[in-house]
């Protein structure tokens, strides 16, 4: 399996990805690695838009059959949408993980805050000890 | 503790095959493999077939004069209601009625009677049995010795019949046959609600026979624990440890059908008689009526309040119905029985879901 990490894109510990959508707010996922680890995703739970997230806080959860796990703001700010399709087919965070299983757009509190986030390299050295 | 895991025969099959292995018992075994995964897994089971390597399973021999009535004296279920050649679901108990594990008795005959208990529970009841045994009857914990094949899903039969394998004997019986090298025992059971069978192999020819199923024109899944769970979920079946325990009884999680409570002597059979008039809780099954997903240890609620009236034993998403579906301890005292709603505790959430008997799906065993 491709555990190829998206050069373009920025990372937390907690194996989110953030990328820089249209109009300046950051779409967020989860990676493959976490993908691949939670095992097929059956039901997810997001943040409607307009509630306010806080970095490092829980911002909804995903779970397969036999676990639950927390998604974690990569950044405060507000959230300006969450993936709908999601709710029909929770699955296409495994079949896509970077692409059209993303989770929610955030409106940042501090832009800066993207910057500060994880880079590819600094990911893949992460999951290497991992 | 982590590297004193043991592994199965087939662990570098399940290796070649990409597997993600979890700890299970003291065994590290395939919980779903590469290309796979739990939801394609368990479908697999459902509608077409699956093999799944539980070698994890003990083992254990009982033979000499007596034997099979040894183990009735022990074990719960009553083996005088079957012929040899026929297996039963049986339990170990100990004096309070706990239970210490459940178990396949396979009656070869008066004098040989083969176990299989769980793998964490085997040195356990091997320990008990041999506590107990009178001159002349040996229990022979042979746990590394045999590998176990479930073969499992409405075409297990075809597959097998493809390989030269009986495969028309009843539900709960046996047969002793050959595959290349291997003496087998191919036996009509399983734990996913299917037609299926589970084969008892030599570990050496494990391999052998594992290359056999997966080398016919019919196209075979690898299945991991996590489908297995599943499936046995949806038929409301017990994991020791969960859903029965030293603490869950089997007049408890409704399992007093493998109880033989005739004979005059089994383990546990004071205590269980006594509780059997008037249980404090009852194994329930629970469907979601919402999203929530039940999960092991949540709080059962009487809705609309606070009032804790159970506990969730086993909990997940069920792939058939795709929706969350429990076996749940729901108190006696409550008052709340089979069509009743309860309330979970999701997380701080609260989630709807009715009491209901199960199978969640209904069982084709037969």
């Amino acid at each position: 399996m491709s555990s190829a990490i998206p050069e373009e894109l920025r990372y937390t510990a907690e194996h989110e990805w953030v990328r820089v959508a249209e109009g300046g707010a950051l779409r967020v996922g989860i990676t493959q690695f976490a993908q691949d680890a939670l095992g097929d995703i059956v039901y997810v739970d997001l943040p409607e838009a307009g509630s306010a997230v806080e970095a490092g806080a829980s911002a909804g959860e995903v779970e397969s059959t036999k676990s639950v796990s927390e998604i974690y703001a990569p950044v405060s700010g507000t959230v300006t949408a969450r993936n709908e399709a999601l709710a029909e087919s929770p699955d296409l965070i495994n079949s896509d993980p970077y692409g059209d299983g993303w989770l929610v757009e955030i409106e940042p509190a501090d832009p800066a805050a993207y910057g500060e986030l994880l880079d590819a390299a600094a990911y893949q050295k992460l999951i290497e000890q991992s | 503790m982590t590297d004193e895991l043991l592994r199965s025969p087939l662990h570098d099959r399940h290796l070649a095959l990409g597997a993600k292995f979890a700890p299970f018992g003291g065994w590290e075994m395939p919980l779903e493999y590469a290309g796979g995964g739990v939801l394609k897994e368990h479908a697999a089971v459902r509608e077409s077939v699956g093999v799944f390597d539980v070698s994890h399973l003990g083992k254990a021999t009982v033979t000499g004069p007596g034997a099979a009535d040894f183990i009735n004296r022990c074990l719960t279920n009553d083996l005088g209601r079957i012929a040899p050649g026929k297996a039963q679901y049986t339990l170990c108990c100990d004096e309070t009625g706990g239970v210490v594990d459940d178990l396949i008795a396979y009656l070869h005959g008066p004098e040989h009677v083969f176990l299989i208990p769980n793998a964490a529970n085997t040195t356990e009841v091997v320990r008990r049995l041999q506590a107990a045994a009178p001159e002349g009857v040996t229990i022979v914990n042979e746990h590394a010795d045999y590998a176990v094949l479930a073969v499992q899903g409405p075409r297990s039969a075809e597959l097998l019949a493809k390989l030269g394998l009986p495969t028309d004997h009843d539900y709960m019986s046996f047969e002793v046959a050959k595959l290349g090298s291997a003496e087998l025992t191919v036996c009509r059971t399983g734990y996913t609600g299917e037609h299926g069978y589970e084969l008892v192999v030599p570990s050496a020819q494990a391999g052998e026979v594992w290359d056999a199923l997966f080398g016919t024109d019919i196209e075979v899944r690898a299945a991991g624990l996590a489908a297995r769970d599943t499936l046995r979920t949806e038929m409301g079946y017990p994991l020791h440890g969960q859903d029965l325990s030293m603490e869950i009884s089997p007049v408890q999680a409704r399992a007093g059908w493998a109880v033989g409570w005739k004979k005059p002597e089994f383990w546990g059979r004071e205590a269980l008689v006594a509780e059997k008039a008037a249980p404090q809780r009852t194994l329930w099954g629970l469907l979601a009526t919402d999203r929530g997903i039940p999960r092991a240890h949540m709080t059962v609620l009487r809705p609309g309040t606070d009032e804790a009236i159970g506990e969730v034993t086993s909990g997940t998403f069920s792939p058939t119905k795709k929706i969350g579906i429990a076996l749940a301890l729901i108190s006696t005292a409550s008052g709340l029985t089979e069509g009743d709603e309860v309330e979970l505790d999701v997380r701080g959430r609260r989630s709807v879901a009715k009491i209901v008997k199960p199978p969640f799906v209904n069982p084709s065993v037969r």
